[in-house]
């Protein structure tokens, strides 16, 4: 058998598979990469003046001493320690709901729970402003008749961000649940069947089974759940508005103000590169924690 | 041939009127309001074509920037600013908009209020002509005030207001309250208050924050007063309405526009309504102030700068235009020419037959000058904040509120804080 010498062929430049993915690149180009890179550069640039100069410090040591921006950092961290948790708790719950042999119409309750992710965020938001409404809502029509005293919710401070958390979990658990229930099916139920017959109790097997093998999917809802909250702008901004006084005010809130209220582009750019700075350090830190044995 | 001609024609007609049509944009009633002025514009300028567009308030400014931003691509012919955020143009977009002095607007300036200019001016230019303007008033529901013993002719400062609404507290079971305020999202009350005591965020010239001076601080006494003694309700726009209509709010301290809101909001209530005069901080003090209003400007992308103009200054500076404004459509005129008019006299029935406009306009003359910010988003922002501490007991004074407000202001603007 002769072999003739096979030269390594050398890669040949195709162009077809580029112009394929050009419209694509083109349009990433302009429409992310491009603001991405110009809001970098924006947030060394002082806007506030015409024209606008590069001063490298405005706008980042206005930040660091900027006590709503820091309002708004607590209000946000406040949300993601309290009702992140809580939301995903739940979530955990509903799916082993409905998960469980004993459900009947499993489909139904899916979607319900699902549901109200498919409502509009402007219809959603005018009904828990009317349910919460101190003197006229439903929710404090609910308290009075049960003798519990009732609360103005929109217009006081820890009442109003009690109201966006409820708000948060109402839309998204259903959300969540559905992801974990993915997460849940892929345990073998031979997994149970064994631990029945050393007869480990339900509460053990929850322990032992289903929590560690729904690790990987529970992290990827707590991250997701994270940079959701980091993000939070629609609920605060149509249920509360901010208010009372900027008690719900959330760092894109605050964003949004300073770039198309005040037009100040520049401070709104810093505001977004501390967002996104947070949201990486949290998505690494709750990997390295949540993750890291797995993959480590 | 003849069809070839007649087609010629035709498109040479229509690129004629293309180029004689006026656009304009406005929001709410503003549409129909100054359509209503069309008519008597196309009798000075036959064939001139005028499209009003309702785009929505906050839309038009959030076009209105975009269009500035974009050099004036896609701008109206006429565009209607809100006075309050008219200097975030002016300062940002400065050739955004004609200087209307080209088009002879120096002319009018002793017709309007000197208030109303100095937000539209910026140094000698001129942005703006004024279109409605919001002095204050208190609306006041008859019955419910004389089913609580409440005689208006004895309210005269805020204090009478207060003692007003301990009568109505008793007779009501604190069930009805004497306003409604927007505590904790909006400043709109403590701006008011602050106006009567000609004090503002900033100064003037808008080159220093003023917040921390002795007016507001007054102001914002009277607001606590108000607040600590339970007769105002706590609520934002839509909750004063449903106070409102469910007969919960005996009141309503507002700008002058905010009579046509109650029109619109409660009609089952016409005749029970009635008008007076803001009352003062102390006693024989001001007894006026002003709260929003707006403007109309030329976008320097205008193909048809006069017509434009004339179209303005007929809509505006007409007192005939204007008064049926004001008697159809509840937009307070600017125009000071109109004071003196018989016209104003006319009872309203809405108002139970009071002639409320010809008190309204009264205040006019008296209300202090506000000089125009494009830091007024930022200094509100503070101000909502501040107010709300404040109203809670989070400050020991109210000039330690506003030492605070200042600071923050001053971070927010980098405006120096005036001694």
């Amino acid at each position: 058998m002769t072999t003739t010498p096979q030269r390594p062929r050398r890669p040949r430049l195709r162009l077809a598979p580029y112009l394929f993915l050009a419209p694509f690149l083109a349009a990433f180009a302009v429409f992310w990469v491009w603001p991405i890179a110009y809001s970098f550069f924006l947030s060394f640039v002082n806007t506030r003046v015409r024209p606008w100069r590069f001063d490298p410090g405005f706008n980042w040591g206005r930040l660091i001493n900027d006590s709503a921006f820091w309002d708004a950092f607590g209000n946000t961290m406040l949300i993601l320690a309290v009702q992140v948790p809580l939301m995903l708790a739940l979530a955990v719950a509903l799916a082993m709901a409905f998960d469980s042999d004993l459900l009947r119409l499993k489909g139904f309750y899916r979607f319900a729970f699902f549901a109200p992710l498919v409502l509009g965020a402007v219809p959603y938001s005018a009904v828990f402003r009317l349910i919460f409404n101190a003197d006229f809502g439903v929710l404090n029509y609910g308290l009075a008749t049960l003798g519990l005293p009732t609360v103005r919710w929109l217009f006081e401070s820890t009442p109003a961000l009690v109201t966006i958390m409820i708000a948060l979990t109402w839309r998204w658990t259903g959300y969540n649940a559905i992801i974990l229930l993915s997460g849940l099916q892929s345990i073998p139920r031979a997994l149970y069947e064994a631990a029945r017959i050393d007869g480990a109790s339900a509460w053990q097997q929850f322990w032992n089974i289903t929590l560690p093998l729904l690790r990987p999917v529970l992290l990827f809802t707590f991250v997701l759940s994270t940079i959701g909250t980091l993000q939070l702008f629609t609920e605060p901004w149509l249920i509360t508005n901010t208010g009372p006084g900027g008690a719900t005010e959330t760092l894109v809130t605050y964003l949004y103000k300073q770039g198309f209220r005040s037009f100040n582009f520049g401070y709104a750019s810093a505001i977004a590169y501390a967002v996104a700075i947070t949201a990486a350090l949290f998505s690494i830190l709750q990997i390295r924690l949540v993750g890291g044995r797995d993959n480590g | 041939m003849h069809r070839i001609l007649g087609i010629t024609l035709a498109a040479l007609a229509l690129s004629f009127a293309a180029a004689q049509t006026l656009t304009v944009w406005v929001w709410d009633i503003n549409k129909p309001a100054l359509e209503s002025t069309i008519e008597s514009f196309q009798a000075m300028h036959p064939g001139v074509e005028v499209i009003v567009e309702d785009i929505g308030n906050q839309n038009a400014y959030d076009r209105g920037l975009a269009g500035c931003a974009a050099g004036g691509f896609g701008m109206p012919d006429v565009y209607l600013v809100e006075n309050n955020e008219a200097e975030v143009f002016w300062a940002q977009f400065p050739d955004c908009f004609l200087d209307l002095r080209e088009l002879g607007a120096s002319d009018l300036l002793p017709l309007f209020p000197a208030f109303k200019w100095a937000e539209l001016t910026a140094g000698e230019a001129i942005h703006a002509i004024p279109y409605d303007s919001g002095p204050t008033a208190i609306f006041y529901r008859r019955d419910l005030y004389e089913q609580a013993g409440i005689d208006v002719n004895a309210i005269e400062t805020w204090a009478d207001f207060i003692a007003a609404g301990q009568a109505m507290n008793a007779a009501t079971d604190g069930a009805v309250k004497m306003g409604t305020v927007a505590k904790g999202a909006d400043d709109e009350w403590f701006r008011m208050l602050a106006n009567q005591a000609d004090c503002f965020y900033f100064d003037d010239d808008a080159s220093q924050v003023t917040v921390a001076q002795s007016g507001c601080v007054l102001a914002l006494e009277t607001l606590k007063d108000l607040y600590d003694a339970d007769v105002l309700a706590v609520g934002g726009w839509v909750e004063q309405i449903q106070l409102i209509q469910n007969s919960a709010a005996a009141s309503a301290f507002f700008g002058s526009w905010y009579g046509g809101v109650i029109q619109a909001e409660a009609p089952d209530q016409s005749g029970l309504w009635g008008v007076y005069l803001t009352p003062a901080l102390e006693p024989g003090g001001v007894r006026a102030s002003n709260l929003g209003g707006s403007a109309l400007a030329i976008p320097a992308s205008t193909a048809h700068p006069e017509l434009a103009y004339d179209f303005v200054v007929n809509a505006l500076a007409d007192e005939e235009n204007q008064l049926r404004i004001l008697f159809d459509y509840g937009l307070t005129p600017s125009l000071l020419s109109l004071l003196d008019s018989p016209a104003l006299d006319q009872g309203v029935e809405f108002f139970g037959g009071q002639p409320v406009w010809s008190l309204i306009l009264g205040t006019l003359g008296d209300v202090p000058a506000v000089a125009g910010t494009a830091f007024f988003q930022e200094a509100r922002e503070v101000m909502i904040g501040v107010v709300n501490t404040y109203l809670d007991g989070g400050f020991a004074s109210a000039q330690a509120a506003l030492d605070q407000a200042a600071r923050q202001i001053s971070q927010a603007t980098g405006l120096p804080i005036a001694d």
